[in-house]
């Protein structure tokens, strides 16, 4: 009993200061205009494998803490869009989205197999230069008080299109990543998509029906109802092999209206706390050891990434009728990448396919999560 | 006029129109209920030259201030007329006090001494509102009474 007791006390001191430091990356984030991912990683670096001040016995609640972090990281990333926009969003600039994927997709793909990687380690490396951070460029946006900006429209609806390649990208790593023969995965890529296609039809038809049925107007009840079925979704599609991530991701697409707002403006404090668990443990599991050796390709592709996301930009800005200066503004607007590169390269590293893929995506989010924020800061 | 709408995903949608004098502005709304008034750039016409973040209440008042509803001003002049009375505009937010709940479920009048005269939604503006009028989240209820009744009203209405 009194065993148990000190355990318990172990790990809330642990957890304490885990939770204390990324409170104080943070703050130092603020302090000097940096968003604050960057620093959680560089902490859990610190905090991880190979350095001397390890954690002993809240590890276990970390891990789990961590994937609590991913779902309702892609919880949120359904419900920050309301299928109306997701629709307008495709209408109107599918042709950006789809420079955005070709540009940014190819570089990570073709770097993971020139580093010799496994197919799948190279598609998912793909991912991480491909996804942008909505969450850092949305909190740009509004700190930079650039949301009247006539360019900005066309900046969030690229985002919007990552959205739905995200819809289609997420099931496809999670087949890959489980490993079956040529055939099976074909089918179970079907399946997967399948689902999709069905969670985004119910969304766009019946998105207020399925909103209804699980709004209160108590916080209380609204939180543990969206909780409790986004959880009960992600362990199924794990189950399934879908990848937790995916079921998180659909549950927040299908949700929508006054309620998703209300559900968004509860989750979000709940979503930093995991979020910010994820990101230590992220940092953690990447050995310090092996990270000189990819800083370089690292830097490269980070190069690489921000020049053809400013492209990208750039392009989509011109496309809209936007004057040059906006079309600036536009193009550094996409260079930040964070929390969706780093949730991808952890579906890799938790499968164990790639071990330089977590070092990797670190430094490459490390450098484009600062690079990207300074970019958008000193554009104008 | 013209008035240009634009959906800004994730954010909320922002509106935009040039005045006849050649100034453009244009106003956000967040989807969280904030407005943001926003002064464009001549030289950049992308980019904003200022923008000022209001809180729902802070637009219900500038609203008023720009000669909102006919409402407002047949109060103004009742309040030169009586003396000692007190008028306020009481947003009602989604979870608090009296959003989707009837007036006379607050039991204002018996329990303060003020009334509820008029309900603004939308557009419209309802007058008279009877104790089975349920209230909105997003409603302005216009409240009327002494200065104390009127305080008292309005931790009611808004919780």
């Amino acid at each position: 009993m009194i065993l148990a007791a000190s355990t318990a006390g172990a790990v809330l001191v642990e957890l304490g200061a885990v939770l204390l430091v990324l409170a104080v990356s943070g703050r130092l984030a603020a302090r000097v205009g940096l968003p604050s991912i960057p620093l959680y990683l560089v902490a859990g670096l610190l905090l991880g494998e190979g350095s001397p001040i390890g954690l002993e016995g809240s590890t276990d609640f970390i891990r789990i803490g961590a994937d609590l972090g991913v779902v309702l990281l892609l919880l949120l990333l359904g419900l920050e869009y309301t299928p109306e926009e997701l629709r307008t969003g495709i209408r109107r600039d599918w042709s950006a989205g789809a420079l955005d994927v070709v540009a940014n997709f190819t570089p990570g793909l073709a770097a993971g197999f020139l580093l010799g990687w496994d197919p799948v380690a190279a598609f998912l490396l793909g991912g991480v230069t491909y996804i942008t951070s909505s969450g850092i460029v949305a909190r740009l946006l509004g700190d930079l008080d650039r949301f009247g900006n006539r360019e900005t429209s066309t900046v969030l609806s690229v985002l919007v299109i990552e959205d739905i390649v995200m819809a289609v990208f997420l099931p496809v790593a999670g087949v890959l990543l489980v490993g079956s023969s040529l055939t099976d995965a074909g089918v179970s890529v079907a399946i997967a998509l399948g689902v999709v296609a069905v969670a985004l039809l119910v969304s766009f038809r019946h998105g207020t029906l399925v909103s209804r049925l699980l709004d209160s107007p108590s916080p209380e009840l609204l939180l543990l109802t969206v909780l409790g079925v986004t959880l009960l979704a992600a362990g199924l599609a794990d189950r399934v092999r879908v990848s937790a991530a995916v079921g998180a991701f659909l549950i927040g697409v299908m949700l929508s209206g006054q309620m998703a707002e209300r559900g968004r403006a509860l989750l979000t404090p709940i979503r930093d706390v995991f979020g910010g668990l994820f990101f230590i443990f992220f940092g953690m599991q990447v050995d310090i050891g092996e990270l000189p050796p990819v800083v370089l390709p690292a830097l490269a592709l980070a190069v690489v990434g921000a020049a053809s996301k400013a492209g990208t930009g750039w392009w989509a800005a011109r496309r809209a009728g936007i004057g040059i200066r906006g079309r600036r503004r536009a193009a550094a607007s996409l260079i930040p990448r964070g929390e969706f590169s780093v949730v991808i390269a952890g579906l890799g590293t938790a499968a164990g396919i790639e071990p330089r893929l977590g070092g990797f995506a670190a430094a490459y989010v490390l450098l484009l999560a600062v690079g990207g924020s300074l970019a958008m800061r000193f554009v104008d | 006029m013209e008035l240009f709408e634009t959906l800004l995903p994730g954010v909320g949608v922002r509106y935009e129109f040039t005045s006849a004098a050649g100034d453009r502005l244009g106003v956000i709304v967040r989807r969280d209920g904030r407005r943001e008034l926003v002064l464009y750039d001549k030289r950049d016409p992308d980019s904003c030259r200022d923008t000022v973040m209001m809180s729902g209440e802070e637009t219900a008042t500038l609203v008023e201030l720009l000669g909102g509803t006919k409402v407002t001003e047949r109060i103004a002049d009742l309040m030169y007329e009586v003396e000692g009375l007190s008028i306020e505009w009481v947003p009602l937010e989604a979870g608090r006090g009296l959003a989707g709940r009837t007036i006379g479920d607050g039991r204002i009048r018996t329990a303060t001494g003020a009334s509820v005269v008029a309900v603004l939604r939308g557009d419209a503006s309802i007058p008279g509102p009877g104790p089975e009028f349920v209230l909105e989240a997003g409603d302005v209820a216009l409240v009327v009474g002494s200065h104390d009744g009127v305080l008292a009203a309005q931790q009611l209405l808004h919780g």
